[in-house]
């Protein structure tokens, strides 16, 4: 274990969407479908969980199948922040890996949305002491949840926020890399590892 | 759409149907035959080969490896009814692969086919054999890729490695392959190796004529040749990209007779034309004192470096990374795409001359002070855009795009193996056509 004595937040300061309708829901994380998913991206426009988003009564236009509820900075949080971290029992938001303030969505949610432009979400995240090893990997289970969860137009970038972390160019060019994305989830330790982190996602 | 209206209507990109089926998951890569109307694409574990007559799956390649494959290409020079691939997968094997026509194959073969197959269906579905498995590098085989003689196959990966395999077989249907080299210069994951076409490359002074391009995640280039010990070796490292480089594809048929430039994409969003600077007096070059280097080390054969410039880089169309672009041997044209969901068509101008490239190029090197202090390299003014469009296979991320010839039905038969289109691999599983227009 690298950090035995992470500083750790309690469940109830996290930032959540107060009085706000139910967030999005996740895809149930344990059985053998969902496992593949993470690992195979399915072409569906529809893929979970923004089936199950409730369509805006007053909707016009949603005969495409795609006009839902803009995906906010806090959307965003709450799809990672129940990762658990790889070494201890707790999750990336009561570690303070990921945070709102953190979360960058390009362009603005509150634009007009066109299911074919394209949408950056951009995640810098501070690893809890600066040579965690494990960097890679949180990152790597952050861009593996968000592709997984997202509708097709949103491209997932996942950095280590600056000054955290000493090899931070590293880690940013490899979580930045499809090809070695693709490559590691074919791994199954590695996937072993991932499977572990998003279990506790609901 | 009538011709006579030209000059001045704007390139366009049209889709036509995709070809069937859709392969629902991500797919890496599609590679026409040199010669035949064929099109293989590398997904999920396996190759789907499409004839570009029907748009639809010829034959698959599966069951040869146990991740996905990344790359393929296919064997030059054979017979027409003589098909092989090399597959590379990220289960760091590489696979030898042969096709035979049955209705043309030798009696021998036909026994044998008739002994192993069964029934017609079943032997349909045997079409493709895995011959020979190369096996070496340590972790994901990342691009693969048959010399323009079919004598050599490379492969690279993550393991920083260049592996260069030799056929010793006795004849075209022997498949034995013995490693010749091993380049180990690259200091991250080899992306990609690309031979150069066999025009305009002829043994230059001490190389064999084969000249293999790599690219890496270190953001360099490197060009290597055969010596004349049979030695493979880096006469030139290419520096100037900013990221990850991609890809690399040669001038497939360069209108002088110069040696053929090299294109390069990367994660920095730029593509750039490289030109090697050639020696007057080249081939009557002195052979070096020590009569042909024999047993003088790989660092002492400073002379025989080459210089390689970038004379071009192409006008920026691009927001993500650029994971493919492809040069026309018909048009010259280039077309590029990437993680943006963008198709990029580039032209360059009829007039570029050696003189311009120069100028280029000492604008690239810092030679001459930059306009208006500008700290980055002006685009160069003899590539234009031709054309963007956006979305070409929707939201999704697209992987690869070659120039490729019609043969299909929408295509006039008089034009048909001679009209080019260009066609995209994507993530979403689709392989798509574009008609240009």
């Amino acid at each position: 274990m690298e950090n035995a004595n992470p500083t750790i937040l309690s469940v109830s300061e996290l930032p959540t969407r107060q009085n706000k309708k139910k967030a999005a829901t996740a895809p149930p994380g344990k059985d053998a479908e969902s496992d593949l998913d993470i690992v195979l991206r399915r072409p569906e426009y529809l893929s979970a969980p923004f089936c199950e988003v409730p369509w805006a009564s007053d909707d016009t236009d949603s005969d495409d199948g795609f006009t839902i509820e803009p995906i906010d900075e806090q959307e965003i949080y709450d799809l990672i922040s129940t990762i658990s971290d790889p070494e201890h029992p707790l999750s990336l938001g009561q570690l303070a890996v990921v945070n709102l303030p953190d979360i960058h969505i390009t362009p603005s949610p509150s634009a007009p949305a066109d299911p074919n432009t394209l949408t950056q979400v951009l995640v810098k995240i501070t690893p809890t002491i600066t040579h965690c090893s494990l960097a890679t990997v949180i990152g790597l289970g952050i861009r593996v949840r968000l592709e997984q969860a997202l509708p097709p137009n949103y491209r997932v970038d996942v950095m280590i926020k600056e000054g955290t972390h000493s090899q931070d160019d590293q880690v940013n060019k490899q979580l930045a890399d499809k090809e070695r994305v693709a490559a590691a989830l074919e791994n199954a330790t590695l996937k072993g590892v991932l499977d572990k982190m998003l279990e506790t996602c609901v | 759409m009538a011709s006579h209206e030209e000059p001045a209507a704007p390139l366009k990109l049209m889709p036509l149907t995709p070809f069937k089926p859709d392969l629902y998951e991500r797919a890496w890569q599609s590679i026409p035959h040199p010669t035949l109307p064929l099109l293989a694409t590398a997904h999920q574990k396996s190759v789907t080969v499409f004839s570009l007559s029907t748009l639809s799956a010829h034959s698959s390649l599966t069951n040869g490896h146990e991740r996905s494959v990344r790359s393929t290409s296919w064997r030059p020079n054979l017979p027409p009814h003589k098909l092989s691939l090399i597959t590379g997968s990220f289960d760091s094997s590489a696979g030898i692969w042969r096709w035979e026509d049955e209705g043309q194959g030798d009696s021998g073969n036909d026994l044998e086919v008739e002994m192993t197959g069964g029934a017609k269906e079943d032997a349909e579905e045997k079409d493709w054999e895995l011959i020979v498995v190369l096996e070496g590098q340590k972790s994901e085989i990342k691009s693969v890729a048959f010399s323009p003689s079919g004598q050599y196959v490379a492969t690279c990966g993550r393991d920083k490695t260049v592996w260069i395999w030799e056929d010793v077989g006795a004849s075209d249907d022997d498949d034995e392959w013995e490693t010749v080299a091993v380049l180990e210069e690259h200091e991250g994951d080899v992306k990609c190796v690309t031979w150069c076409p066999d025009t305009n490359r002829s043994g230059r002074g001490r190389y064999s004529s084969d000249v293999l391009a790599t690219t890496s995640y270190d953001d360099t280039v490197r060009i290597y040749r055969e010596d004349e010990d049979g030695e493979w070796v880096c006469v030139a490292v290419l520096e100037g990209h900013k990221g990850t480089v991609w890809g690399a594809a040669w001038e497939p048929n360069p209108k002088t007779d110069h040696f053929p430039r090299l294109l390069t994409w990367s994660a920095d969003r730029t593509i750039r034309v490289w030109t090697l600077k050639e020696e007057d007096d080249e081939v009557e070059a002195p052979r070096h004192a020590f009569g042909g280097l024999r047993g003088i080390p790989n660092t002492m054969r400073r002379s025989l470096r080459e210089e390689w410039r970038c004379t071009a880089i192409l006008p920026a169309a691009h927001t993500r990374d650029i994971y493919s672009a492809t040069w026309s041997a018909e048009t010259g044209r280039v077309a590029s795409t990437g993680s943006d969901s963008i198709i990029a068509v580039y032209e360059e101008d009829a007039k570029g001359t050696a003189t311009t490239e120069d100028e280029a190029a000492a604008e690239l090197d810092g030679d001459v002070p930059m306009r208006n202090g500008d700290t980055k390299p002006a685009a160069s003014k003899q590539w234009k855009l031709l054309s963007t469009t956006p979305n070409a296979h929707g939201p999704y991320e697209v992987n690869h795009v070659t120039w490729c010839k019609r043969y299909d039905a929408g295509c006039a038969p008089e034009k048909r193996g001679v009209e080019e289109m260009l066609v995209t691999t994507g993530d979403d599983g689709f392989v798509r056509p574009w008609q240009i227009s």
